[in-house]
């Protein structure tokens, strides 16, 4: 991946999603909460970018944001070479068909009162000229393409299981040929049993159609096999983006080594990383700290963190960081045990279990 | 020369404007709006007065009342008197002589047979009539011939103008009322809602409690009348908006009962469309008080009753006193502007029968404390008075009503001044006035010290009205409590004098004697505390001309005359 | 569905038998006499004869067969008779109103076409009004016009139409005299000239009430129209690339539609219900006057005859709206 030079299919720059916040008798506007609070990052085509995080810490909405189902307050997002952020209304939607969500909740996704095929067919009829009998085709073959039974057609969506709806959502998704797809947690509200199935069924089609996937997700072992690069969000900004396995195997940035400790090892031997509890609670994002965001809870955090906000550069090829501890040797290979005090420091801090 | 020119210009031009309007049916319609709907067109089942005066415009009684209060015959040639043989010297028979050629408004003519008809429909038992008071007394009535009407009175019957006059005994058709006797008069609509009449307009539609058509009766005795083609009765609504109606948007040329605020009445009538009248007939608002002991420690069936007197109302001065510190010029004016005046008499009309008492009119605050003192009733710490340790405390009731409500904490202040502790309560009117003899709350029961309503004398002899007060009329467990006498006043004197009254045929006698009564009860007394006396207040528009109130009859007795002003 | 509707057609005759001696009941409990409203100047022997030949000396319970009987036999049946010329009814007695002696049921044919033109006309007008409020209220949440429309949902909400009307007839027909302040009843709409007069006589009434309805059903509109704007369907079609006509119309409104359907449908009675004080207040000679007039009066057989039929009114358009609903929303089955 890291070698494809070309231009990533989407370019997210400094996107920032604020939400106002009126108070007072006459609703003034006092401040806003900030979700999103520059946000960068690239994904190439045919690439799968994991976007991982705590609750609560922006991911859904960088993904909304991106489709602009939320009029982002500043940056720019570049999907195939146009500036999503600031299309004109008419256009942004001529230009949806390349870009595809899949939702979270898939019963509350689907229109309870259409039924299968018209939810399918429903971007057709606004983005084709086709008539039924084509769209109707369609629909079939989409519906093949997820493993829905043709015969659901003509059903409405309380009448599925989950998982099946879920496989709704997706071949929806699909109806246009889209190059890109945001998948906000799309499994997180099915049983374990079907999630796999329909991780399984997004990375066949990823194969079979070369889609791009922005996948958001806190279940950091479903990250860990679909996506390619993995970024790891912190209260509105990333704190670390880097391919997949190196993320997995060192983290570089506090938060993202807090976090990954959390992860099942199936194996146990190779269980080898001592979990980290992190301290305090996550602070609102209408009022994140002064420095940097993890500051107020980070084990190894110094004067600077929380006097300045560090910004995500790249420590080591293809890994990015936002973090003082690296800021000191730009471009060196880096390691977690440079300053042996912080370390000290982190172990007083953290709790080993 | 110019002047006295137009002076006779003026005065011709007066002479002749009711003759340039004498022509039937050219004037269109004229248009009435009734607070309440009229429900019926049969005065005998509905003694509302709104179905009363509708009634009025299509059936006419033998006789009715103008606007004095004289009898003035309507459907006979004369007023039957002793002096015309038309009564019989011993007070028992009334002959009625009907005009010649009268005809219903179905063109069949009118005999005596029908007023026969009609008292007998009223007479029957299970008829229900509403009415029947007007016949009390009334051994038989027959037919002398086709146009002789010949009532026969069980007694000596000193006012015998009670049956066939005025628009509460209407004449009705027999041909049409013959299957609505007795039990079935309820069930009969039709008649109930079209009855066939005399009168100057005949009923075209009907629509229950919302409006009557009428049109003008090519049958009316008169052929130059009505000057109106038709007319029209809307009811609903209240007060507020029949008189906006007809002073305001002037949309209705007629408004009955627009009892409004006094303030109200004045912005009304400086829209300039119209203009108020009112009607004093014999309605007092009144303060009863209560003879008996209504003490709720009393067992039940003697409290209230005349087996214990009042504790502290049994003193006249504390009645007077009572009276003495009311100022009812500010009460009337206060709730009825121009629909009321002060009065001291529970029969305050007709003039002739009316006492010149007057001594209650100015507020007497001082000589009321002076009063309660000489009765031993002396302030105490806290500003109530008191005799042997008991405080003088008032329960004044009444029923919920603005203007009622208004009375009664203007009232309260006064008597509050004077030392008294008075409690108000205020009762919904269909109990209070419902008389469920298992209800508390009732007027008749009258579990409190003093209360407060209206009432009046039904038409303008005052005997029945006055003979209420008398012993036997006290509500009591033993009649139901189905008596008049809610103060249970008992003078045998006056219950002797009652009597001579009902024994007297001279009217200035019976006048004289009808005055003494109502002072008896009041300034004597003080057992009533009348506090102002109503008319009602009704409302018509500038285009609207004839007009005469009348408080006696139906407000449109006649109507007949009336015309559109051009 | 069907199965459903018939058993709760079934069960509706018990509740129904109930309502109707509850109704009974209470209203004979409730105090006054019809004889509270004659004059003083009658005497008792005369009110006691009149109630008697009422009928309403009877004990309550043989009233109430007998009500029973008249409401369910002799009613229907002389409707029949009135059809088909036959004689089923046999001239028994029907329910005959206290106050005007005449049959309860032909003064509530009379008022029925009054009440459905004026009331059911504000209603209407209310839901015109009251839909693209709620709807634009939504849409545009807490912009200058969601701030209007709550104004006037809360003008709506607190004015009691006795002041409405009031105001309206002040500025209307004492002011500017454009329409008449007392319905005529008696107006037959014929032809252009008669149907303005219609319209300029039904304009005050309909603006009192529809005021009131639209406020109401706005805000259900509004805050349905919101419940289902944050759903993630909504995105999804925004996210197909709808345009937003589609999204907000098609999507956004036929789903908020099932609950505000329904309250309209449960609203309906109250139209045959009529509006006591706006009828009375302008003269229309609808329902709700006849109630108010019979409740005056004491005119127990009108009270307890109006009263049932709205408990009927009530549990069918109860019955209707879920019927509805399990139309409407495909996700409800009644099995």
């Amino acid at each position: 991946m890291l070698d494809a030079k070309a231009a990533p299919l989407v370019q997210v720059d400094g996107l920032k999603m604020y939400f106002p916040i009126y108070s007072g008798i006459l609703r003034r506007h006092t401040g806003n909460v900030k979700a999103v609070d520059g946000v960068s990052f690239d994904i190439q085509a045919g690439e799968t970018l994991g976007l991982v995080g705590e609750s609560g810490c922006g991911k859904s909405t960088v993904g909304r944001a991106l489709l602009r189902l939320y009029e982002p307050t500043a940056g720019a997002v570049i999907i195939d070479g146009e500036n999503i952020a600031s299309l004109a209304p008419e256009a942004l939607r001529k230009k949806r068909p390349t870009m595809q969500m899949v939702f979270q909740d898939p019963q509350a996704s689907l229109n309870p009162r259409m039924t299968l095929a018209a939810i399918i067919s429903e971007p057709l009829v606004e983005h084709t000229s086709w008539n039924a009998e084509r769209r109707l085709e369609r629909v079939y073959e989409l519906m093949d393409a997820v493993g829905l039974n043709r015969r659901f057609a003509n059903r409405f969506p309380h009448e599925f299981s989950g998982g099946q709806r879920q496989r709704i959502g997706i071949a929806r998704a699909l109806a246009l040929n889209p190059k890109f797809i945001v998948c906000d947690e799309p499994i997180a509200a099915l049983d374990v049993s079907i999630q796999a199935q329909v991780v399984n069924l997004l990375e066949d089609l990823q194969e079979k159609l070369g889609l791009t996937y922005l996948f958001i997700s806190h279940d950091l072992s479903m990250v860990r096999h679909i996506a390619d690069r993995v970024a790891v969000m912190y209260l509105g900004r990333i704190a670390e983006l880097s391919p997949r396995d190196a993320l997995f195997e060192r983290p570089l940035h506090p938060y993202a080594e807090a976090l990954l400790s959390a992860v099942n090892e199936p194996d146990p031997s190779l269980a080898r990383r001592p979990r980290i509890i992190l301290k305090g609670d996550v602070p609102s994002p209408a009022r994140p700290p002064k420095g940097c965001n993890f500051s107020t809870r980070c084990p190894k955090a110094f004067a600077r963190c929380h006097a300045e906000k560090p910004e995500l550069q790249e420590v080591e090829p293809g890994r990015q960081v936002a973090c003082f501890l690296y800021d000191a040797k730009p471009g060196s290979t880096g390691t977690t045990e440079a300053p042996a005090n912080l370390r000290q420091e982190h172990n007083q801090q953290g709790e080993y279990q | 020369m110019k002047l006295k020119t137009a002076l006779l210009g003026a005065a011709c031009a007066l002479t002749f404007a009711p003759a340039a309007f004498a022509e039937r049916g050219t004037d269109g319609e004229v248009k009435f709006t009734f607070p309440q709907a009229v429900s019926i067109m049969n005065p005998f089942l509905s003694s509302g007065t709104k179905d009363v005066y509708a009634a009025s415009l299509v059936l006419e009684p033998l006789a009715g009342f103008d606007a004095d209060g004289n009898i003035i015959p309507k459907l006979v040639t004369e007023i039957p008197t002793i002096e015309n043989g038309g009564i019989s010297a011993d007070l028992t028979t009334i002959t009625w002589k009907l005009l010649p050629d009268l005809k219903w408004s179905d063109g069949s003519p009118v005999t005596a047979d029908d007023a026969v008809f009609t008292a007998a429909y009223c007479m029957d038992p299970a008829g229900g009539c509403a009415q029947l008071s007007k016949f009390d007394g009334v051994a038989k009535v027959e037919a002398v011939d086709a146009s002789t009407v010949k009532v026969t009175f069980s007694g000596p019957k000193p006012n015998p103008y009670t049956a066939f006059v005025g628009a509460l005994s209407p004449l009705l058709q027999k041909a049409q009322f013959t299957p609505c006797l007795g039990a079935a008069a309820p069930t009969c609509t039709d008649p109930n809602n079209m009855p066939i009449g005399t009168g100057p307009f005949k009923v075209t539609g009907f629509t229950v409690n919302d409006t009557v058509t009428l049109a003008m009766n090519d049958q009316y005795r008169d052929p130059a009348k009505p000057a109106f083609a038709s007319a029209v009765i809307k009811g609903g609504g209240d007060a507020e908006g029949s008189a906006r109606a007809v002073m305001e948007t002037g949309e209705f040329d007629y408004a009955w009962n627009t009892q409004i605020p006094p303030d109200s009445q004045a912005s009304m009538t400086a829209a300039g469309k119209g203009e108020f009248v009112v009607a004093f007939g014999t309605l007092v608002e009144r303060i009863e008080m209560n003879m008996t002991d209504p003490d709720p420690a009393l067992p039940e069936g003697e409290r209230s009753t005349a087996k214990h007197p009042h504790p502290v109302l049994s003193d006249i001065k504390v009645r007077t006193a009572l009276s003495k510190a009311i100022d009812r010029q500010i009460l009337s004016d206060v709730g009825y502007g121009a629909g009321g005046k002060p009065t001291c008499n529970v029969v305050p009309a007709p003039d002739a029968w009316a006492s010149d008492n007057t001594g209650c009119i100015a507020q007497d605050m001082e000589g009321a404390k002076k009063l309660l003192d000489e009765a031993g009733w002396v302030p105490g710490a806290d500003g109530i008075r008191e005799k042997d340790g008991k405080k003088l405390h008032i329960l004044y009731q009444s029923t919920v009503n603005p203007i009622r409500q208004d009375f009664q904490a203007l009232v309260k202040d006064w008597w509050t001044e004077l030392g008294v502790d008075v409690e108000l309560k205020a009762i919904d009117p269909s109990v209070f006035f419902g008389g469920d003899a298992g209800s508390p709350d009732t007027f008749q029961k009258f579990y409190a010290d003093v209360e407060m309503y209206a009432n009046n004398s039904d038409g303008t002899d005052p005997e029945t009205y006055l003979s209420q007060y008398q012993c036997v009329n006290a509500p009591s467990p033993d009649n139901q409590w189905q008596g008049e006498n809610m103060n249970r006043y008992c003078d045998p004197a006056y219950d002797a004098k009652v009597k001579v009254l009902s024994g007297t045929v001279d009217v200035a006698e019976r006048q004289k004697i009808a005055k003494e009564l109502n002072d008896m009860v009041t300034k004597d007394s003080m057992t009533v505390i009348p506090l102002v006396h109503r008319g009602t207040l009704s409302a018509h528009s500038n285009t609207l001309g004839g007009v005469q109130i009348n408080a006696w009859d139906s407000e449109m007795w006649n109507v007949a005359d009336w015309f559109r002003v051009k | 569905m069907l199965t459903f509707t018939l058993r709760r057609l079934l069960l509706a005759i018990p509740t129904l038998l109930v309502i109707s001696l509850v109704i009974f009941l209470l209203v004979d409990l409730a105090p006054g006499s019809p004889m509270s409203e004659i004059p003083l100047t009658v005497p008792p022997e005369v009110r006691k004869k009149m109630i008697e030949a009422l009928g309403a000396d009877q004990p309550v319970m043989v009233r109430y067969v007998l009500w029973l009987r008249q409401f369910f036999w002799v009613e229907p049946a002389t409707l029949i008779d009135g059809w088909f010329g036959t004689n089923w009814a046999g001239g028994e007695q029907r329910i005959l109103s206290w106050q005007s002696r005449a049959p309860v049921f032909t003064v509530i044919g009379q008022r029925i076409p009054q009440t459905l033109t004026v009331i059911g006309t504000a209603y209407l007008v209310g839901i015109l009004i009251a839909l693209p409020i709620g709807i634009y209220s939504a849409y545009r949440q807490y912009s200058l016009f969601d701030q209007l429309g709550t104004l006037f949902a809360m003008i709506g909400f607190s004015v009691p139409t006795f002041f409405s009307g009031t105001l309206i007839i002040i500025i209307f027909a004492v002011t500017l005299g454009w329409f008449p302040t007392k319905y005529d009843t008696n107006l037959s709409v014929t032809d252009w000239p008669s149907f303005v007069k219609q319209l300029q006589q039904m304009a005050m009434p309909v603006m009192t009430l529809g005021l009131a309805n639209a406020a109401v059903i706005s805000r259900y509109m509004r805050s349905s129209m919101l419940d289902n704007m944050g759903m993630d369907y909504v995105r999804t079609a925004r996210a197909k690339g709808l345009t937003e006509r589609v999204v907000v119309l098609k999507h956004v409104l036929r789903n908020s539609m099932i609950p505000v359907v329904t309250v309209i449908a449960l609203g309906i009675p109250s139209i045959f219900g009529g509006a006591i004080i706006t009828e009375n207040l302008f003269g229309v000679n609808g329902i709700g006057a006849a109630l108010i007039g019979a409740i005056h009066a004491s005119d127990l057989p009108m009270v307890q005859t109006l009263a049932f039929i709205f408990a009927v009114l009530i549990v069918t358009f109860n019955l209707i709206a879920d019927v509805l609903y399990g139309l409407l929303d495909p996700r409800i089955r009644y099995d």
